[in-house]
């Protein structure tokens, strides 16, 4: 709390409050005209600037436009500029002079492009099959650790912990599990050896392998956030309509798919939008574990625009895809946004 | 629960407790399992933190270093390389942690500020005077929805072209936000203002504002209500806040990565630098750093245990 210049005119709301109950005018009025004798001796321009600065219409926009400034600035005009470095034909290692109109050529590029096609669809089951599993597991040990009583601050704690660990880290740990003198082999090994194969496996050469790989790891991280949603969708069931529930008869599993499950489903919805929003954008753990290969089978079509671009300097290609992905997602981001904003709405009316 | 023909309550209650007991013996095998799935990768690498370069891909891989050194952490943390008998291209990757822990530092720090003070005064706006219009909330999210790469991509085009293109023109100078502070900062600042907005939401809307129309009347101006009422109720939100969008910020890579090459360096850039590297990969080292890189996250995290759930469902979830 700052210091306050009189002893009395603490500045703490609930004083301000008590302040209220009782009416009395002087003692709030006072800071009050202390600032106004401040800005009273400022030239009289500035004291009027000040003035329309805090009138209703101004002071409520000053930050907003301030925000919209950033926006526009840092996303909106690059985005602009996007879309004209897309319809030039151009690559990053020629002076940009040299760059030349050539129309829609670069969209034709990127839509006639079997691998953009193939990256996109690895995205949707990359991102499938983890959030599909994520949504069920952390269910599942949501459920069961709000169950647990004394252990539940314990279990909740440790569960938490991938969510908060640097992506790229995890990407490295899994690296390292699976290299071909690794611990995930060993634990193998003593299966692996009684069949005669050599437990050396390289588990990252393999194209369906490195594909689990990545899943595994995308898996292991964001089960925490799925787990937190639902736990916290768990302790916001209210008590007494399950105990009604269960007094007048139901069994626990009609309780659970009758009374629970519908409550439950704002927390389900906005946990199956975010996961899917945030998998879709699956990077991080594709450039540490396999570098998109072997060949390209992991190749998500976010690492497919980066290696276009920066690996292969296909600027005006990657700008073209880029804005073909951004209209793609569009669709994607309305449908998302307006189920959070129903949801959202279904959760606060019940509150 | 109805009683089975045949038993006598005392039965009952046996076989209930007994059944009580399977149930529970179960339910922590099932979260045992699950710690153990998550603690392995974390003990994994913490173990290969403290071993010597012989056994980061010995066969049998040692659960626990045989001979614990601390040669991993002494190189991460020296100010030069240690290590006379490193090849030239290992001893040129075996820069050391300072750099990259400064460079994000500071970038995350300023970033997250930044994206504070301005998120704040945002949603008191949004909340007090419906700035922007009913669904102005739900516009933001879409920056936060817009994939990554589309906006790296942007915005290297626009750092790298765009800006030294028009400043030439006008300062006559050319000056490129590529690879500078400034730009790693702007956009990190700008892609974690929708979660700032968000969090803030939740917390300023909770400030009843009958309390600072009452002081409005009495003659209180915009900015005393403002930090005498409105500030004292929200500190603490603003503070948990400031440590979500600091951890997004210091987990971010793939607008790092791009953005900045070579001056720049945060950490993340930094352990991906290990794993590129050409002739060998330094596993040691690289553990170390990641061990480095995750410690101070974690124990922030569980800090702000019970508000993450706020930031990551952007304050939809609100228990």
């Amino acid at each position: 709390m700052q210091a306050s210049p009189e002893g009395e005119t603490k500045a703490s709301p609930l004083h301000m409050a008590e302040v209220l109950d009782r009416a009395d005018m002087t003692e709030i009025a006072a800071p009050a005209t202390r600032f106004a004798v401040g800005t009273a001796a400022a030239p009289g321009a500035l004291r009027r600037f000040g003035r329309w600065l805090g009138s209703d219409r101004i002071f409520p926009r000053i930050p907003f436009l301030l925000v919209e400034l950033l926006f526009i600035l840092v996303i909106f005009v690059p985005f602009l500029l996007t879309i004209y470095i897309s319809v030039l034909k151009w690559r990053a290692n020629r002076p940009f002079e040299t760059a030349y109109f050539s129309g829609l050529e670069n969209y034709e590029a990127v839509l006639s492009s079997d691998l953009f096609w193939l990256s996109i669809a690895r995205t949707f089951y990359f991102a499938g099959v983890a959030v599909v599993v994520e949504l069920v597991v952390g269910f599942v040990l949501a459920m069961l650790v709000h169950q647990c009583t004394r252990s539940k601050k314990f279990y909740t704690t440790i569960f938490l912990i991938p969510m908060m660990i640097v992506p790229i880290v995890v990407g490295y740990n899994f690296s390292m599990i699976y290299i071909d003198s690794g611990p995930l082999n060993q634990l193998l090994a003593p299966f692996l050896e009684r069949f005669g194969i050599d437990p050396h496996i390289r588990w990252l050469s393999d194209p369906v392998a490195a594909q689990l790989a990545i899943i595994i790891a995308d898996i292991w991280q964001w089960t925490s956030l799925t787990f937190l949603i639902f736990l916290s969708g768990f302790s916001a069931l209210p008590r007494q309509l399950i105990d009604a529930a269960r007094v007048m008869g139901a069994t626990p599993w009609q309780n659970f798919w009758r009374v629970q499950l519908p409550l439950l489903k704002p927390a389900i919805v906005i946990a199956v939008i975010i996961r899917s929003m945030e998998a879709l954008k699956m990077f991080d753990p594709v450039v540490l574990l396999t570098f998109g290969g072997p060949g390209t089978s992991t190749q998500t079509v976010a690492y497919f625009l980066w290696e276009q671009v920066w690996v292969f300097n296909k600027f005006s290609f990657g700008a073209a895809a880029s804005v073909l992905l951004l209209i793609m997602f569009s669709v994607l981001i309305y449908v998302g946004i307006y189920l959070l904003i129903r949801q959202r709405s279904t959760v606060e009316g019940k509150v | 629960m109805a009683l089975k023909a045949g038993l006598t309550p005392e039965q009952a209650r046996a076989r209930r407790v007994r059944r009580e007991r399977v149930r529970r013996t179960l339910r922590h095998g099932i979260l045992l399992a699950w710690t153990f799935f998550i603690a392995f990768p974390i003990f994994w690498m913490v173990s290969t933190s403290f071993k010597d370069s012989g056994e980061w891909v010995a066969w049998p891989p040692h659960w626990l270093p045989e001979a614990p050194t601390l040669h991993n952490y002494a190189q991460i943390f020296a100010f030069r390389s240690i290590d006379p008998s490193l090849s030239r291209q290992a001893a040129e990757q075996a820069f050391s942690i300072w750099k990259g822990l400064g460079d994000a530092l500071l970038v995350c720090t300023t970033a997250a500020l930044l994206a504070l003070l301005l998120g704040a005064a945002l949603a008191y706006s949004i909340s007090r005077f419906q700035v922007g219009g009913r669904y102005f909330r739900h516009t933001i999210l879409t920056i936060r929805m817009i994939p990554p790469i589309v906006v790296a991509i942007s915005v290297l085009i626009y750092y790298a072209i765009l800006i030294p293109y028009a400043t030439s023109g006008v300062l006559g100078a050319r000056i490129s936000l590529f690879d500078t502070y400034i730009g790693l900062i702007l956009i990190y600042t700008a892609s974690t203002l929708p979660f700032v907005i968000w969090m803030m939401l939740t917390f300023v809307d909770e400030v009843p504002y009958t309390l600072e129309h009452a002081a409005r009347l009495m003659g209180a101006s915009r900015i005393t209500v403002i930090r005498r009422i409105v500030l004292p109720l929200v500190a603490s939100g603003m503070v948990v806040t400031f440590l979500f969008v600091f951890i997004l910020n210091w987990a971010e890579f793939l607008l790092a990565l791009t953005l900045t090459h070579p001056e720049v360096t945060t950490l993340t850039v930094l352990l991906n630098k290990f794993q590129s590297a050409s002739e060998g990969r330094l596993y040691g080292p690289q553990a170390a750093i990641g061990t480095m890189i995750t410690i101070p996250v974690v124990v922030l995290g569980i800090l702000i245990q019970k508000h993450l759930v706020k930031g990551f469902s952007f304050g939809t979830i609100r228990k």
